[in-house]
């Protein structure tokens, strides 16, 4: 049974109108988000005037003539599928969807699959909520489907989310930690959808294999988006800046060495970002991979080669315990980055290095720094990387071309 | 027009021309491209290109928030110890470096008559960042910013004081690595647009040798037609057109932008934009504000020179322009003038009576506060003329929008801020609601552009009851609210996009004296009428046979402040059986 509750926070900014509903089968999930639905059309219309003259007074659009009636709409611009492994997980997702919701008005489907041993079960929360902005007299309406799964029906997720799509509207599905991207139970849900949103940067091991399960899905056709690679754009806006000088951007033929040192605050070596990073470094100057990396023996150092025509450019990925703060407390978070290029007698250096919250990027043209740029890192929180993924939904041709050559440098590990 | 950075919404912005010179070849030893779909996608890509034939291409720069970055240049502000300077230019030029948008060379020079070190006009300019900046000032973008900061002293109309301007500009050129690139921004009164322009050109700044030079000014451009002509070939004996950027700063409104996007990227509008379905359309410029200190200035504007000339006509011409070839400067600038050229300028004495209203607000309450009248307000003569409310019925004149009347009004103290353009579409037939007791409403589209951006659609519904009872029901569109993402203000995006060397959001000089064509008639009669008023040659009744407003002669009609304007105003739509949307 649907139960309606209304918000009147202190401020006079928005009204919300919240539902909550909850289910033990997919048919009776769809049902009740109709109960919701025509129980608000109802409300609205029998909402008392001074909803609509409190909007009005407030500047909001009033209905003409007095008599129109104000129906309440579901904006909704997606369909947004998470996929929670755990349940702190889900809850996390529950929390960033929601907050999320007034920007990009989606029903959410968070799925939290159960022991797949176990019981088959489905239990679903459904919640619904609208939010008239008291200033606009606009209403914005969201959903968000919290379903937890046991037993086999675990294994097919597809099946789950089908009927609760909203029809035409584009599918988004966001996996955060490893998705098991080899495994059908993954592909039959990403092929349910039109974008993917994962995380390089959580991914298991070395992070090698997540790469090619990504370079495969980008392959099938899915427009990919990496949060990992979206939290490279500061250092690629640094250093592609430093190019920016007269006396440098001639300079990127040139190259001679790179070097990416990345935190390693434990045990675990990722290099998935360094890799990524590589590999757009790699695409965008046009070189190819020479040499994979390899792990050099008795070191955590990776090493191997690109090629620039006949010019070989050795790389080096180097392990760094950092102490930078929380955020470094992230496996494979780069620390610092050095180009070195060469061109006759002329030595170029670009580097971008972390510092604390911020990173710097400096450029020696034969020993004298004729270039110098900074910039603030964004906060470590997974919301912002969300919306700026559900705000492109589109393919990345830049990430996608880095990282099929990532793939190509991590290929035999 | 429009996108300005690769975030925007919408359409793609168009790039300034390549360059001439050849592009920088690839290396001898670079391999041949892969041809994976990745590779291939690639040749897609919009890859922002240097302006100048010096720059060559950084191709690190795709698929990077920053692909569109302008190159390094020296801002010189003109007035730039002004209102306008303080308020909004340095804080925009603060937030785009910032946001990393500005090349860490680029260089602000101010230029105005009080004499300043560089030192005070940083501090002035700290102070201006710190009060108007829509994001607090951080110290640390401060500190590198304020190296940036450079004064000198002179004054507009004074030859040699320019000559000492070159070489100032030379030296910050030189020790920033600007690369001889120059914008222009004429943040003071109109007056000074041509001595400060000519000025330029006397002691070459307005060469493009090395770099480019850019010069912006600000609306009025010129007072009528006749001034708006003498202003353009003034800037124009020096400048080039490509050059001149006049800025409207209601075009970098992010709606504004949005409306082409949703005229042409959505196909199901087009077809019925136009006679066959349009009955008619209503622009509205509402203002609950009063002059609010701005009263010397208003004395000399009025509402059609201030909205009317440039907003309101802006509108016009975008909403009922045909699509452009490209979403290309001129292309855009073409179309529009089109329409403005499609309306008919040759306003006679008893057209004006009949399709033009103007008022002026009396005291009144405006909200919940009571407010004296326009000519009670500081620095208003007592028996002022000038208009704070304007309505006229426009038609364009084309193949498209013969017998469509455009229904324009602004005024200031009117219930509500609110602007939008609503295009009203015809009655069907209704004979199959005869028996029903109310008739359907025609529908509606409502552009709403500010506050609350968003489109509402107005259709007829029946009510969920025996009988065949309808009821118009609004699907209200409003553009999301971003939570995370500040909107730029309207002078970053210009500024941004004026050192790029894109003019879309610009208006050209033939857009400029086509729309004071059409308003500088009226501005004309009235004056005539207010004259022979004042000498006691008023008009003869026959003079005011069709006029709108009985009982004032053709003089300015009284309005009470926080009303929607003169009753004559309501007349002007009640005689073409229609009313004004209630808004």
């Amino acid at each position: 049974m649907s139960i309606p509750t209304a918000d009147h926070p202190a401020t006079l900014e928005t009204t919300t109108t919240r539902w909550h509903a909850r289910s033990t089968s997919i048919s009776d999930t769809v049902h009740q988000l109709s109960l919701i639905w025509s129980g608000a059309a109802r409300e609205s219309q029998a909402a008392p005037p001074s909803a609509t003259e409190r909007a009005d007074a407030h500047g909001g659009v009033s209905p003409d003539e007095g008599r129109d009636v104000r129906i309440r709409m579901r904006t909704s611009v997606l369909t947004l599928v998470v996929v929670a492994q755990r349940p702190e997980i889900a809850e996390r997702a529950m929390a960033i969807v929601n907050a999320l919701a007034s920007r990009h008005p989606s029903r959410a489907i968070v799925l939290s699959p159960g022991d797949p041993d176990g019981p088959t079960t489905f239990d679903a929360h459904i919640y619904a909520a609208c939010h008239l902005s008291a200033l606009s007299g606009g209403e914005v309406c969201t959903e968000e489907i919290l379903v937890k799964t046991g037993g086999e029906l675990s294994q097919h997720l597809a099946t789950v989310v089908a009927p609760l799509l909203i029809h035409d509207l584009p599918v988004v599905l966001w996996w955060p930690g490893d998705p098991p991207f080899a495994s059908r139970y993954f592909k039959d849900l990403a092929g349910a959808s039109d974008g993917l949103l994962v995380d390089s940067g959580s991914f298991r091991d070395e992070g090698a294999a997540g790469l090619r399960g990504m370079a495969a899905a980008a392959g099938e056709g899915h427009s990919v988006h990496d949060i990992g690679w979206m939290r490279l754009s500061l250092w690629r806006e640094l250093l592609a800046g430093l190019f920016d000088h007269p006396l440098l951007t001639g300079e990127l033929s040139s190259a001679r060495h790179l070097r990416i040192d990345f935190a390693r605050p434990g045990s675990a070596v990722r290099i998935s970002k360094a890799a990524c990073f590589a590999g757009w470094l790699a695409a965008a100057l046009n070189w190819r991979v020479a040499k994979p990396l390899r792990r050099e023996p008795d070191s955590d150092r990776f090493t191997g080669a690109f090629r620039h025509g006949r010019r070989l450019i050795p790389i080096e990925f180097r392990p760094v315990k950092a102490g930078l703060g929380p955020s470094m407390q992230t496996a494979g978070s780069l620390v610092r980055v050095e180009l070195e290029l060469t061109r006759g007698r002329v030595v170029t250096r670009a580097r971008v290095t972390r510092q604390a919250d911020h990173l710097l990027a400096t450029a020696d043209w034969n020993g004298a720094q004729v270039t110098r740029r900074a910039g603030r890192l964004e906060p470590f929180e997974e919301a912002p990387f969300l919306a700026e993924s559900l705000d492109r939904t589109a393919h990345d041709p830049v990430f996608e071309m880095a990282l099929e050559r990532a793939v190509e440098l991590t290929g035999s590990m | 027009m429009v996108a300005g950075k690769a975030a925007r919404p919408g359409m793609a912005k168009v790039k300034p021309a390549k360059p001439s010179a050849p592009e920088s070849s690839p290396p001898a030893e670079a391999e041949r491209p892969s041809s994976s779909p990745a590779a291939r996608s690639r040749d897609a890509l919009h890859v922002y290109r240097g302006d100048s034939p010096s720059m060559p291409e950084n191709p690190l720069r795709a698929g990077t928030r920053l692909e569109r970055i302008p190159q390094p240049c020296i801002l010189v502000i003109f007035g730039a110890t002004g209102d306008l300077a303080q308020r909004k230019i340095l804080p925009a030029i603060y937030n785009l470096r910032r946001a990393g948008l500005l090349p860490p060379e680029s260089a602000i020079l101010g230029f105005a008559r009080r004499d300043l070190s560089d030192g005070d006009y940083r501090e002035l300019a700290r102070k201006a960042i710190v009060a108007h900046s829509r994001v607090p000032l951080e110290e640390a973008i401060w500190s590198d910013f304020a190296d940036s900061i450079h004064y000198q002293q002179g004054e507009f109309g004074d030859r040699p004081d320019f000559k000492v301007l070159e070489e100032r500009l030379e030296q910050v050129d030189a020790a920033r690595g600007t690369r001889g690139n120059r914008l222009y921004y004429l943040a003071t009164p109109p007056s000074s647009y041509a001595e400060i322009a000519g000025n330029l050109g006397r002691v070459g700044l307005d060469r493009q040798q090395e770099g480019w030079a850019r010069i912006v000014i600000e609306k009025p451009f010129g007072h009528d037609l006749a001034s708006a002509r003498a202003l353009n070939d003034a800037v124009m004996r020096v400048f080039e057109e490509s050059q001149v950027y006049r800025i409207d700063h209601y075009l970098g409104k992010e709606t504004v932008r949005n409306l082409l996007v949703f005229r042409f990227g959505n196909g199901i509008f087009e077809p019925l934009w136009n006679r066959r379905y349009v009955d008619h359309v209503q622009i509205t410029v509402g203002e609950d504000l009063g002059v609010e200190g701005r009263g010397e200035f208003y004395e000399q504007a009025g509402a059609s020179r201030d909205i009317l000339q440039n907003h309101m006509l802006q509108l016009l011409s975008l909403v009922a322009m045909e699509p452009p070839i490209a979403f290309e400067a001129d292309a855009l600038r073409d179309e529009k003038v089109r329409v403005l050229r499609a309306i008919d300028p040759d306003w006679t004495s008893a057209r004006v009576r009949a399709q033009v209203v103007r008022g002026q607000y009396a005291a009144g309450w405006s909200a919940d506060r009571k407010v004296v009248g326009y000519r009670a307000e500081p620095e208003i003569p007592p028996d002022s003329q000038v208009e704070t409310f304007v309505a006229l019925k426009l038609e364009v004149q084309n193949w498209r929008w013969a017998d469509v009347p455009f229904y324009l009004r602004t005024g200031k103290r009117l219930p509500k801020r609110a602007t939008e353009i609503a295009i009203h579409f015809k009655q069907p037939p209704l004979m199959l609601f005869r028996d029903a007791s109310t008739n359907p409403e025609p529908n509606l589209l409502a552009m709403r552009i500010q506050p609350d951006e968003g489109i509402l659609l107005r259709f007829a519904a029946k009510v969920p009851e025996l009988g065949l009872d309808v009821r118009s029901v609004n699907m209200d569109f409003t553009y999301g609210t971003s939570f995370m993402k500040d909107a730029p203000e309207a002078y970053e995006t210009l500024l941004l996009d004026a050192m790029l060397g894109d003019a879309s959001l610009f208006t050209r000089a033939d857009e400029v004296e086509a729309a004071w064509g059409i308003v500088s008639p009226i501005i004309d009669l009235w004056r005539e009428w207010d004259e022979a008023q004042e000498s006691g040659t008023g008009p003869s009744p026959e003079d005011l046979e069709g006029t709108l407003a009985e009982g004032s002669g053709t003089g300015i009609c009284s309005y009470e402040a926080g009303t929607w304007g003169p009753t004559a105003a309501e007349v002007l739509l009640e005689r073409d059986g229609r009313r004004w949307r209630r808004l």
